[in-house]
């Protein structure tokens, strides 16, 4: 009997194998008149924007959106530029006008003007091949935790950040791997120049707690009360005081100015259903606009959409910084392996 | 008739170890080969270029340096605090043994990510250990500052490891006879020197063999070294093989660091294979020693024993059991203060509306459940035909060996580099999402499955197998009838060890599964990624507590089949 059970255990292994392999070579189409869009994780995440807006679209269109969570928003663009030969996504939310240079390269956005862009201000429309469409934007801002740090500590310019009295109490993020990463390293050379911006970083390295591969995990061990400061953006006190009801959490405004950064989303050109595609990004530049600066915490591009009370809490800082982007496509790599060799030493 | 016998003999041998080997195959040697061949090609066509540059670029050189000196830093670490267990494991008998043994086997399977959470929530400035010092001596600053630096990565990793080696080494102990001891000191000698000239001589294989395996692990190392160690001055190459390859997308650098870092496994790999085989040499030993043991005999000794015990169970606990506590606290809002509560459990199993990602919980804890029954079911009966197959050849026996062995020494990282670059090119359905992540983590099981069965099989005496066939059976019969039911112990240890394993898996089915598939790890992640760290929590505890209960039920079944 024992043996019987054995022979068949087997034997039902090895059709299970022989079935599994197979399998991994059969491959079913992906399903007509379902759109799949790439967004970055915090985009998708339980507090992003991404699970209310697709469920709207989806209850007003009658068409099923595929949301997928590409990882951060340099891992997304990654890999959209990896898929090139076997394309998925139809729509991708999330490039920043900062990093877009790859994958204005990589040649694999569609252009489309959309007739929303007549709504939004002109120093927002980023990209003028409009491969990418800008559907909010913010401001790069240290966020301050108000129990953990009194009034009179919280730092008042970049400069002033470096004192030792910060030590370990800052988290950074990795501007290889974080669009809001990168944002602080263009920021520092916006502010002190190209000379004087690894001096800061050198510094700068002694005070930061940590230095985190995401703003996810930076944002999340920064509830988690590890340190006072954060990287973030100026928006990010909206959300706690919208679905938290608290204003513990504040934005600190620098006197050197604030970086801009404005967040686009694209077709892809080896979309076949640009019909769709069309109509979700369109949505995401009008009636998606409030839910996404609420819950992304940035602000709308569109000039129509009224702001609840709560973004009273997302002061505007007096001056907005930004960047040539000729000259950030030409430097970007070199400053990376500058800041790379700075800071793991 | 008797050539006729050799040959069904030779052939059955033959055929036994094709099933791990097309697995493997498929599942290892496949995405492997996709990874490291882009480090061969740049645009000008085949060129060692790239990997000559990375293998003279200072930069690597300091990150390979930085790699080995961690790894080598934790491999001592974790037996500082392991060897003074395994001495009292295989020495006394004191209640709680099993129990200590059955849960030093968690903190191997446990997801990393789900260790660097429980090292913030226990260790972290906001922890429970620094607010209860806080409390304890009225200090405005967190005492403790061990996070986000090297010695957490250290510490870390002991945590991960040092159960590895006490159970790992106790078990050798506790099978040594103690006749050359008791000769010493019929000779006269002391106990100190007993123990420093015949004791640890002999011990030393076990050790280094357990040390090398762990070494192995720390330098493959990835979400504790992104976490926990603070930034780019602490990268290994594991890290830097992720940021190049996923992040920058130049899998072409990212394929010749894991050139070199394989280049480096594969030593140490071969290193551990040759200790194994003195292990086995060495190995005089049929029945456990258990008669010999006593329990602690003076007062120090009970003591000692106690404050070990008390020590590492908070080392193991004080992490797991800060997960635990976490994942029974809610706040009605982020800024009011936390309270007992059952609301991320409500959530799970849906008895009440759940918020963003623990809508997938159950889904992902049913997913985990049946993937990992499936794996378990599947890798055992492939590990034991290929143990069957290295038993029986002795000289290819050691090429097949290493061959299951080495995607031990591939880290996730890097298969999962080529599992990603291939998921780019196939896109099935739901089916083939399913069936590649078993497949990868049957993989990821199968040596140390093979590591569980192998060693029991080897001691099958070569009579009972030669006995059989003399006596007319059939090879097949003779596996069936004889061996089985010799293995069935290990076949056990085994399948229970690929069950947890599958549970923990994470970089493999993120890669694989393209988000379609949610397991207890992936929501888990997520879960962490939008900070719920409470319904991340709780999804850890019920990892935990599915794991705990395979590997007590497993200790049972053991000490039942004692004496066998």
């Amino acid at each position: 009997m024992e043996v019987l059970m054995n022979k068949h255990r087997y034997v039902c292994v090895l059709v299970a194998i022989l079935t599994l392999s197979f399998s991994v070579f059969a491959q079913p189409a992906k399903e007509s008149n379902e759109l799949v869009v790439y967004a970055y994780d915090a985009f998708c995440g339980d507090w992003g924007p991404g699970p209310a807006i697709v469920e709207e679209f989806e209850k007003q269109h009658g068409i099923k959106v595929n949301l997928v969570s590409a990882g951060d928003a340099v891992e997304m663009m990654t890999k959209v530029i990896s898929e090139a030969d076997n394309p998925w996504a139809d729509v991708v939310i999330g490039i920043t006008d900062d990093m877009a240079q790859k994958v204005y390269d990589a040649n694999v956005l569609e252009r489309y003007e959309s007739a929303a862009l007549s709504d939004i201000p002109a120093f927002l429309h980023f990209d003028p091949s409009y491969r990418l469409l800008p559907f909010d934007y913010g401001n790069f801002a240290f966020v301050v935790d108000t129990e953990r740090m009194k009034a009179e500590d919280v730092p008042t310019s970049l400069a002033s950040l470096v004192d030792p009295k910060y030590k370990n109490k800052v988290i950074l993020i990795d501007p290889r791997t974080s669009s809001v990463g990168l944002g602080l390293l263009l920021w520092t050379i916006e502010v002190f120049g190209e000379k004087e911006y690894l001096t800061w970083w050198k510094a700068m390295k002694e005070n930061a707690l940590t230095i985190t591969d995401g703003w996810s995990s930076a944002y999340g061990l920064f509830t988690e009360g590890e340190a006072p400061l954060v990287l973030s953006y100026s928006t990010s006190p909206v959300y706690h005081v919208t679905y938290e009801e608290t204003t513990r959490y504040q934005t600190v405004l620098f006197s050197e100015g604030h970086s801009t950064t404005i967040e686009g989303a694209g077709i892809l050109s080896s979309s076949k259903q640009k019909g769709i595609a069309q109509k979700f990004v369109d949505y995401l530049l009008t009636e998606a606009q409030l839910t996404i600066a609420l819950a992304n915490s940035m602000y709308p591009v569109n000039s129509k959409t009224e702001l609840p009370a709560a973004f009273d809490y997302a002061p505007k800082p007096q001056k907005s910084l930004s960047m040539d982007t000729k000259m950030l496509a030409k430097n970007l790599d070199r400053w990376l392996t500058e800041w790379t060799q700075v800071m793991s030493k | 008739m008797r050539e006729d016998k050799n040959l069904q003999y030779k052939r059955f041998y033959r055929v036994m170890p094709l099933p791990s080997a097309m697995v493997l195959l498929l599942l290892f040697f496949v995405p492997l080969f996709f990874t490291l061949s882009s480090a061969f090609f740049t645009e000008q066509g085949f060129s060692f270029s790239r990997i000559a540059g990375v293998f003279t670029d200072p930069y690597t050189q300091r990150i390979m340096l930085f790699t080995l000196l961690q790894a080598t830093l934790s491999t001592l670490a974790s037996l500082l605090v392991a060897l003074p267990g395994a001495y009292l494991i295989a020495t006394y008998s004191f209640r709680g043994k099993r129990l200590i043994l059955a849960l030093s086997a968690i903190p191997f399977v446990i997801p990393s990510i789900l260790v660097v959470l429980g090292f913030v929530i226990f260790f972290g400035n906001n922890g429970f250990l620094n607010r209860i010092l806080m409390a304890l001596f009225e200090l405005e600053e967190p005492p403790l500052s061990i996070l986000y630096s090297f010695p957490a990565i250290i510490l870390a990793h002991t945590f991960y490891n040092f159960p590895i080696i006490m159970s790992l080494v106790s078990s050798y102990w506790e099978h040594m006879d103690g006749n050359c001891e008791t000769a010493s000191y019929t000779l006269g000698a002391t106990k100190a020197k007993t123990f420093f000239s015949i004791t640890l001589p002999r011990l030393l294989p076990a050790i280094i063999s357990a040390a090398s395996l762990v070494f192995l692990f720390c330098f493959n190392s990835f979400a504790i070294i992104l976490v926990l160690g603070g930034g780019p001055q602490y990268t290994t190459m594991e890290v830097e093989i992720y940021r190049q390859a996923r992040m920058l997308g130049q899998s072409g650098s990212a394929a010749a660091l894991s050139l070199f870092s394989i280049l480096v496994t594969s030593i140490l790999l071969l290193w551990y294979n040759s200790t194994q085989k003195r292990l086995a040499r060495s190995e005089t030993y049929r029945n456990s020693n258990r008669l010999n043991e006593k329990k602690p005999a003076t007062l120090f000794g009970k003591l000692l024993a106690l404050l070990y015990t008390v020590a590492s169970f908070l080392f193991i606990l004080g992490p797991i059991a800060s997960v635990v506590v976490r994942s029974f606290m809610a706040s009605s809002s982020r800024s009011s203060a936390e309270t007992f509560s059952l609301k991320w459990y409500r959530q799970l199993l849906s008895l009440e509306r759940a918020t963003g990602h623990m809508n997938s919980a159950l889904q992902a804890l049913s997913n985990s459940l049946l993937i990992a029954l499936l794996v378990a079911l599947c890798t055992v009966p492939l590990a034991l035909t290929l143990s069957a197959a290295i038993r029986r050849k002795e000289k290819k026996g050691s090429m097949l060996e290493l061959f299951g062995m080495l995607p031990m020494t591939v880290s996730s990282v890097i298969i999962g580099l080529g599992y990603y670059l291939i998921s780019a090119k196939i896109r099935g359905g739901l089916l083939t999402s399913y069936s590649l992540v078993v497949l990868a983590h049957m993989v990821i099981a199968i040596p140390f499955v093979l590591r569980t069965i192998l060693p029991e099989y080897r001691k099958i005496p070569d009579s009972y197998i030669h006995s059989s066939l003399t006596l007319g059976a059939g090879p097949l019969r003779t596996f069936l009838l004889i061996e089985l039911p010799l293995l069935r112990g290990a076949m056990f240890t085994g399948a229970i060890f690929a069950f947890a394993l599958s549970m923990g898996e994470f970089n493999a089915t993120l890669t694989l599964a393209n988000s379609s598939i949610v397991t207890l790890p992936i929501v888990m992640y997520r879960l962490i990624g939008s900070y719920n760290f409470q319904g991340a929590c709780a999804l850890g505890t019920i990892l935990i507590a599915v794991c705990a209960i395979v590997f007590i039920v497993s200790e049972l079944a053991k000490g039942g089949n004692h004496g066998r």
